[in-house]
């Protein structure tokens, strides 16, 4: 009897999608990592959604779905109206209920996209939110970042250093910040990219299959 | 790899309790031992004591805990058991060291507890990432420091708490302690 409720149970709700965060300060690439992703994540047969943040517009929601590369209904907008992290950790009702309706209006979709808004270092994801988050920053913010220990740098699942094209111009010992970063973070992963050109991109894409999706 | 979709129950219920502990004199419950910081999340990739590779995805209305059971079959079972929590025992000199010692673990949004006169943080990193936050209190000997395991942090009058800045609703600053018994 125990046995046969167990099973019951076990098949009567079919899983639900991953939810993944995307964030990181601002203008370190997070709406461009999401753009790289989308026709990485369409060739794999991922079905997807993505979930935007922003201040006080929906500028990046409009961006993704102006960009011609996903069904504009898959990209639904948040309005954080105040500090990006207070949406994604300290209540992310309004990010859960933007999942949730795209879930119900897209059955069958495995992933959804949550990109926050532009923040500082100290910027987290709740897991009440996120099942797995990346943190994006770049070069051209300068390679001491690593070492100021931010807790969005040190706790996130997978760090991606983006902009690695620019590091000769603007200054910066690329593989000098990637060593500081791995060691900061006590070796969990960290990824370069340059999203401009795709450099990185298949990487991102094949730790996010690996971590909530299981595909290996 | 074995997926697992659901929490069937606790250890603790009866009807589970008798299951398990039956399968128990004969080996065949595995333990998966997840990480205090892991439990929030819903899915997960983990392997458990004899090996065998787990992948958790859970609907969002469950969660993992300590004595989860995410297997029960006639000749095997697998039980969540979370591992120690670790703890930063910080204890002020002084009231006034109490109240920036509050300021600041509060702009840091640590997870904490109240412990009386010390406050208990949840590390979920590295010691030395969070005493080197805090450097200025224990150099100038404000604040002592210790590193605790779970077993070690006193049960009585604490009391949980959110860091300062939370605003509510439902986060992940409340550690639940389903101890062994």
């Amino acid at each position: 009897m125990l046995h046969a409720l167990r099973q019951a149970k076990a098949q009567a709700t079919a899983t639900v999608a991953a939810r993944v965060g995307i964030g990181g300060p601002v203008g370190s690439g997070k709406t461009a990592l999401i753009e790289a992703l989308i026709p990485v994540l369409q060739r794999r047969g991922v079905d997807f959604a993505v979930v935007t943040n922003d201040l006080v517009t929906k500028e990046d929601a409009e961006r993704l779905r102006r960009s011609g590369l996903i069904d504009p209904d898959r990209v639904s907008a948040v309005e954080a109206g105040a500090c990006p992290h207070t949406v994604i950790r300290e209540d992310p009702t309004l990010n859960i209920a933007a999942g949730d309706e795209l879930e119900a209006r897209f059955p069958g979709v495995e992933l959804i996209l949550f990109e926050s808004g532009g923040d500082n270092l100290a910027s987290t994801f709740s897991l009440d939110l996120v099942d797995w988050w990346i943190f994006v920053i770049d070069v051209a913010g300068g390679d001491d970042i690593p070492r100021k220990r931010g807790p969005g740098l040190l706790r996130c699942d997978l760090l991606v250093v983006n902009k690695i094209d620019l590091a000769p111009h603007v200054g910066v010992d690329l593989d000098r910040m990637l060593a500081d970063a791995r060691q900061v973070r006590g070796g969990k992963p960290v990824i370069a990219t340059n999203l401009k050109a795709g450099t990185g991109v298949e990487a991102v894409a094949d730790a996010i299959s690996a971590a909530v999706l299981f595909r290996i | 790899m074995r997926r697992i979709e659901h929490v069937l129950g606790s250890r603790l219920e009866p009807d589970m309790s008798e299951a398990l502990h039956r399968l128990e004199h004969r080996g065949a419950v595995d333990i998966v031992a997840v990480p205090a910081a892991d439990l929030a999340r819903r899915r997960l990739l983990i392997s458990t004591r004899s090996g065998e590779e787990l992948a958790i995805a859970l609907p969002r209305t469950e969660k993992l805990f300590d004595g989860a059971v995410l297997l029960l079959e006639r000749d095997r079972a697998i039980v969540v058991r979370a591992a120690t929590e670790r703890w930063l025992r910080l204890e002020p000199r002084s009231i006034s060291d109490a109240v920036e010692l509050g300021y600041q673990v509060g702009n840091l949004h640590w997870r904490v507890r109240f412990g009386g006169e010390v406050l208990l943080v949840a590390l979920e990193g590295r010691p030395e990432d969070y005493t080197a936050r805090i450097e200025n209190l224990i150099a100038a000997r404000r604040v002592a420091v210790t590193v605790l395991d779970e077993e070690a942090v006193d049960s009585p009058p604490s009391h949980e708490a959110a860091p300062s800045h939370s605003h509510g609703a439902s986060h992940d600053s409340h550690p639940h302690h389903h101890r062994d018994h």
